[in-house]
């Protein structure tokens, strides 16, 4: 591959990077504070690849200082590389078409995974709850006390719960992608929903739901996905940042 | 070493003027983005199918959160290439190859580069007159031991930090084994006359071209195979079935060699690897911590170029004993460490 082409991929790559850090899309990939390094990878690639541009031009105008250097070293090196360059359009054109955060395929396809005990205490008590009427949580913490808190302290209390609406089966839930990294890693968390009607509320789209836990439903036998009644649900739209973390 | 990844550039870019088709790689470029915003629609509506949506959004998110780790990694490697000369690291080893084996080793963790760099570095190394098991010393451990490599598994695992120590250890170690194997056993012939030939200083560039020069050409060249690496995981991500891998889960010993036998073939940056190995979170930490010692150190592309910078009959011995060198190491340290 010739450098010029070498140079316009890495504009176009290091373009895109600098397009979803700043317009908000990068969240649906990473974690927010990844933002500066989107940021500074992005200018760093089109400023090398300008760099590269200039000199060449400068040395195009002086073409007796371009010595053709003969040398047998890097041949095979070199035809292995200018073949696994031409991959960097990939990712700018998957950049381009923007694919959406993930949603029911990935809660559907991934593994159910059992929410760790927490580890600080050994009695798995949890900090009280704030409160209030109706009680916002985030659905990871709504899972993880559900499993391990013996205090019961979930139990008739309202919560409202963030997140879209997955089909399984004949069961319907609620759930939110987590990511420890990037939304390769993420693995589901989920509350399964208990209430007349659910059957026409829509996959992936994002409410916001006032639930009571029904106590006992988080075993193993259920992989922790505690059962909820759902007592409000209102559309929303998709929240910035898809992702818990 | 002002020049080390700058001169193979130069005899990639200006090569001896020869008969070629009049379409060159930017033509192709052009075509291929005119394409790509002509049938916009079309492709936009390969992402209806839910399967191709998630993988794709899979694979952005893998390159998103490599890139920036990639590129800071090349700028290192570049300003190493610029700024420090290889005798300088020459005068601080010890004379006896048995000593200045693990040093090397250890060396690698300030010359920070994924292995696409490691190895022209190491062919320069050996080029200024370093014993070449010193040199292979380094071109293990530089990809796999140092700070952007730990920081990276560090970040992939968090709550898991015996698995940074436990990468550390065994590729350090596999380093060490290597670069000690090859002096006891290794015989110059396997390499190339090429890898070793002497090449003489060019100072004529100013350090700063030099140092955009190899950030630019290792960027170019790794970049592609991070690609390679982003894809396959994503693929792997949504075809694999999630049962299929717990399965694979409760027996140790075929998951171990599963895993390392998907470090060669899924080839990805030392940098990069640490996430895939994260997303793969139905199996134990054990088979994970074999995948990321044996990736810095043999995998198909790496394979590919040391087979063009040492010389074949070099690489394909070089090669199958650092894999079995590898996970042995790994299993050693996933031990020691508790993984």
């Amino acid at each position: 591959m010739k450098r010029e082409t070498q140079n316009i991929l890495l504009v176009l790559l290091g373009g895109a990077l600098l397009k979803i850090a700043l317009n908000g899309t990068y969240l649906r990939y990473v974690k927010p504070g990844q933002q500066a390094w989107l940021i500074g990878a992005g200018a760093i690639m089109v400023v090398l690849a300008f760099v590269s541009i200039t000199r060449d031009i400068i040395a195009a105008r002086r073409p007796e200082q371009v010595v053709a250097e003969v040398d047998d070293h890097g041949h095979s090196h070199g035809g292995f590389q200018s073949h696994s360059t031409w991959l960097l359009i990939l990712p700018v054109l998957a950049v381009f078409l923007a694919p959406p955060a993930l949603g029911e395929d990935a809660v559907n396809r991934a593994a159910g995974r059992t929410p760790p005990p927490p580890s600080s205490s050994q009695d798995f008590s949890f900090p009280a709850l704030p409160a209030g009427d109706v009680i916002d949580q985030r659905v990871m913490d709504f899972v993880e006390r559900a499993a391990w808190d013996k205090s019961g302290s979930l139990n008739d209390r309202n919560v409202r719960l963030t997140g879209f609406i997955v089909h399984k089966d004949d069961s319907t839930y609620l759930a939110r992608l987590a990511i420890g990294c990037c939304a390769a890693d993420a693995y589901p968390v989920k509350v399964k929903l208990d209430g007349p009607g659910l059957g026409t509320l829509v996959s992936d789209t994002w409410v916001k739901a006032v639930v009571r836990y029904q106590p006992g439903s988080s075993t193993t036998e259920s992989r922790h996905v505690p059962t909820v009644t759902l007592a409000d649900i209102q559309s929303v739209p998709e929240p910035p940042d898809p992702y818990e973390y | 070493m002002t020049t080390v990844a700058a001169d193979q550039e130069d005899t990639h870019h200006h090569p001896k003027p020869r008969r070629r088709l009049p379409i060159g790689s930017l033509e192709i470029l052009c075509v291929l983005l005119v394409v790509a915003v002509v049938f916009q629609d079309s492709l936009a509506s390969l992402l209806g199918s839910e399967l191709i949506r998630t993988a794709a959004t899979r694979f952005v998110a893998v390159c998103v959160q490599a890139i920036p780790f990639l590129v800071l990694g090349v700028l290192i490697s570049g300003a190493i290439a610029a700024f420090i000369p290889a005798s300088a690291l020459r005068k601080v080893l010890p004379r006896r190859q048995a000593l200045a084996v693990p040093v090397a080793g250890v060396a690698g963790v300030a010359l920070p580069g994924c292995e696409c760099a490691s190895v022209p570095v190491s062919r320069r190394l050996m080029q200024q007159g370093v014993a070449p098991s010193v040199a292979l010393a380094f071109l293990l451990a530089a990809p796999a031991v140092n700070p952007i490599v730990l920081v990276a598994t560090a970040v992939a695992f968090p709550g898991n930090p015996e698995m940074v120590a436990g990468r550390f250890f065994g590729s350090l170690a596999t380093a060490i084994v290597m670069g000690w194997l090859w002096a006891r056993f290794g015989k110059l012939e396997w390499m190339a006359e090429r890898a070793l030939r002497r090449i003489p200083d060019r100072d004529g560039r100013s350090r700063w071209l030099t140092f955009v020069e190899t950030a630019r050409h290792d960027l170019v060249d790794s970049g592609g195979f991070l690609v390679i690496g982003g894809l396959t995981a994503a693929i792997l991500g949504v075809v694999v079935p999630a049962s299929w891998l717990d399965s694979l889960s409760e027996q140790i010993v075929l998951s171990v060699i599963v895993m390392a036998l998907l470090a060669v073939i899924l080839a990805i940056c030392s940098e990069a690897d640490a996430f895939v190995a994260a997303s793969l979170s139905m199996l134990p930490l054990l088979p994970r911590l074999v995948f990321l010692v044996v990736g810095p150190a043999v995998d198909v592309k790496l394979v590919a170029l040391q087979a063009g910078t040492f010389g074949k009959s070099f690489a394909f011995r070089f090669a199958p004993a650092t894999f079995l060198v590898a996970i042995a190491c790994a299993l050693a340290a996933g031990y020691l460490v508790g993984v």
